[in-house]
């Protein structure tokens, strides 16, 4: 039970100088006063006592020795990289800078890319695209002479759009041509009393053109007779197309 | 002073991005962070990973430490030690405040502490006795609550004074004070009952 020592001292200012006592800080009636109040005292006596042993026993404790790669693991983890450039003298080039940044963003993906799976993906998309090229007839060679200048950028372009119209055209005169021969055909020939070949030749016209039905009179009716008539010995059409591939 | 005024220059010369002051400064501190955290740790592995991230945080903040507002020392100790609070929060070891009658953690044998040292310490064996005493120390150490024993550590074995442990734990002096005697006491304790002897 805490008491009032004999030069009035309480168990509060005891404890408050407890560490002060320990260190040998305390001296003259100071000291005495908590001296003899540690005698006396049934709570603050033995707490005195402890604190001192505890302090003894972590005083016995060395100091430990650390791992000898202990300070090489740290310099390594705090940039040891940086410290062996700063003692070779040795300058970062532009381009390893730029290297470093993008090693971070690009590793994870070519990481990816690198998988067997994507690897087969790769190398088919590569195999097309050198086809493809290959039967559009670029080489690659040829992009040495590439000139990207303005103007002949400019000309390039126009030379392109021209061939390009051109060979348009070029197709919608033999869609065209196509369609006359198919008109004059089917004006030569005699009238067909089945409709069964009309409709394979409707499903089987890709050429864009109106179908002829729509071109019929069809306030004629069908028991009518065709007024207009072919002679006996069509003529004969000889027609050369020439498919210009631009 | 002088040292003072010395480890202000190495900051300096640290912060100005002097591989060699950085250097120079875990050469100089590294023992001693390195023995703050073999005292909070359970291990040395543990103590050399805790030590490592403590110079790692050091290096990426150098940059906010300001030369006049304290001692670099007292900088450092403050980053440790809140590093391994966070640390032993994250492992749950947290508030161990078992006795030597309290049953240890499962990582250890069945037995209460004061019988694992009875067990290990054989009277005949007085000179291996001294040199088993650390580790008992160290052990009981471990028992202690997280406030009592950084308290205690930074006083008794980094031999810091007052003033500083107060800035490191952010309490008052005498609160510092206060644990620190608990401390010694709880730790004294836990080792009387198989020391007497030996006090």
């Amino acid at each position: 039970m805490p008491v009032e020592g004999r030069n009035n001292m309480q168990c509060a200012e005891f404890d408050a100088l407890l560490s002060d006592a320990l260190d040998g800080l305390l001296t003259g009636d100071k000291s005495e006063s908590f001296q003899a109040h540690a005698r006396v005292c049934t709570v603050c006596g033995p707490l005195y006592s402890e604190a001192d042993a505890g302090r003894r026993w972590l005083k016995s404790l060395g100091e430990i020795e650390p791992p000898a790669n202990l300070v090489h693991n740290i310099l390594v983890a705090t940039g040891g990289r940086d410290t062996a450039r700063a003692k070779s003298g040795q300058q970062v080039s532009w381009a390893a800078a730029v290297r470093g940044w993008m090693r971070p963003v690009f590793s994870p993906v070519f990481a990816v890319a690198r998988q067997p799976r994507f690897a087969m993906s790769f190398g088919m998309a590569f195999f097309s695209l050198s086809v493809t090229l290959s039967l559009a007839g670029v080489k690659l060679t040829d992009l040495r002479h590439l000139d990207l200048r303005p103007a002949a950028i400019k000309r390039t372009y126009y030379e392109t759009s021209g061939r390009v119209v051109k060979y348009y055209e070029n197709i919608r005169l033999v869609y065209e041509i196509e369609s006359r021969v198919r008109e004059f055909k089917r004006a030569t020939t005699p009238a067909e009393p089945a409709s069964q070949p009309q409709n394979k030749e409707h499903k089987n016209n890709t050429s864009g053109q109106p179908e002829q039905r729509q071109e019929r009179n069809y306030s004629q009716g069908p028991d009518q007779p065709v007024l207009a008539g072919l002679p006996n010995d069509p003529p004969v059409v000889m027609l050369t197309i020439y498919r210009r591939i631009a | 002073m002088d040292d003072a005024q010395a480890v202000g220059r190495l900051v300096r010369r640290c912060k100005a991005g002097d591989a060699a002051a950085w250097e120079q400064i875990v050469q100089q501190y590294h023992r001693r962070i390195y023995n703050i955290c073999f005292r909070f740790a359970r291990s040395a592995d543990d103590a050399q990973d805790l030590t490592q991230e403590v110079f790692i945080k050091v290096y990426r903040t150098l940059s906010s430490y300001d030369v006049e507002r304290g001692a670099f020392m007292t900088w450092v100790t403050t980053i440790t030690r809140n590093l391994l609070v966070d640390h032993f929060r994250k492992s749950k070891q947290d508030r161990v405040t078992d006795s030597l009658d309290a049953s240890p953690s499962e990582n250890e044998d069945a037995m209460p502490l004061g019988q694992q040292i009875q067990d290990k310490t054989t009277p005949a064996d007085m000179r291996s006795q001294s040199r088993e005493a650390g580790e008992f120390v160290h052990r009981a150490l471990q028992k202690l609550s997280p406030e009592l024993r950084e308290a205690v550590i930074l006083r008794d074995l980094q031999d810091m004074d007052y003033r500083e442990i107060a800035t490191v734990l952010k309490v008052p002096e005498g609160t510092v004070k206060s644990r620190i005697n608990r401390g010694r006491a709880e730790l004294a304790r836990l080792l009387q009952r198989t020391y007497r002897q030996v006090m």
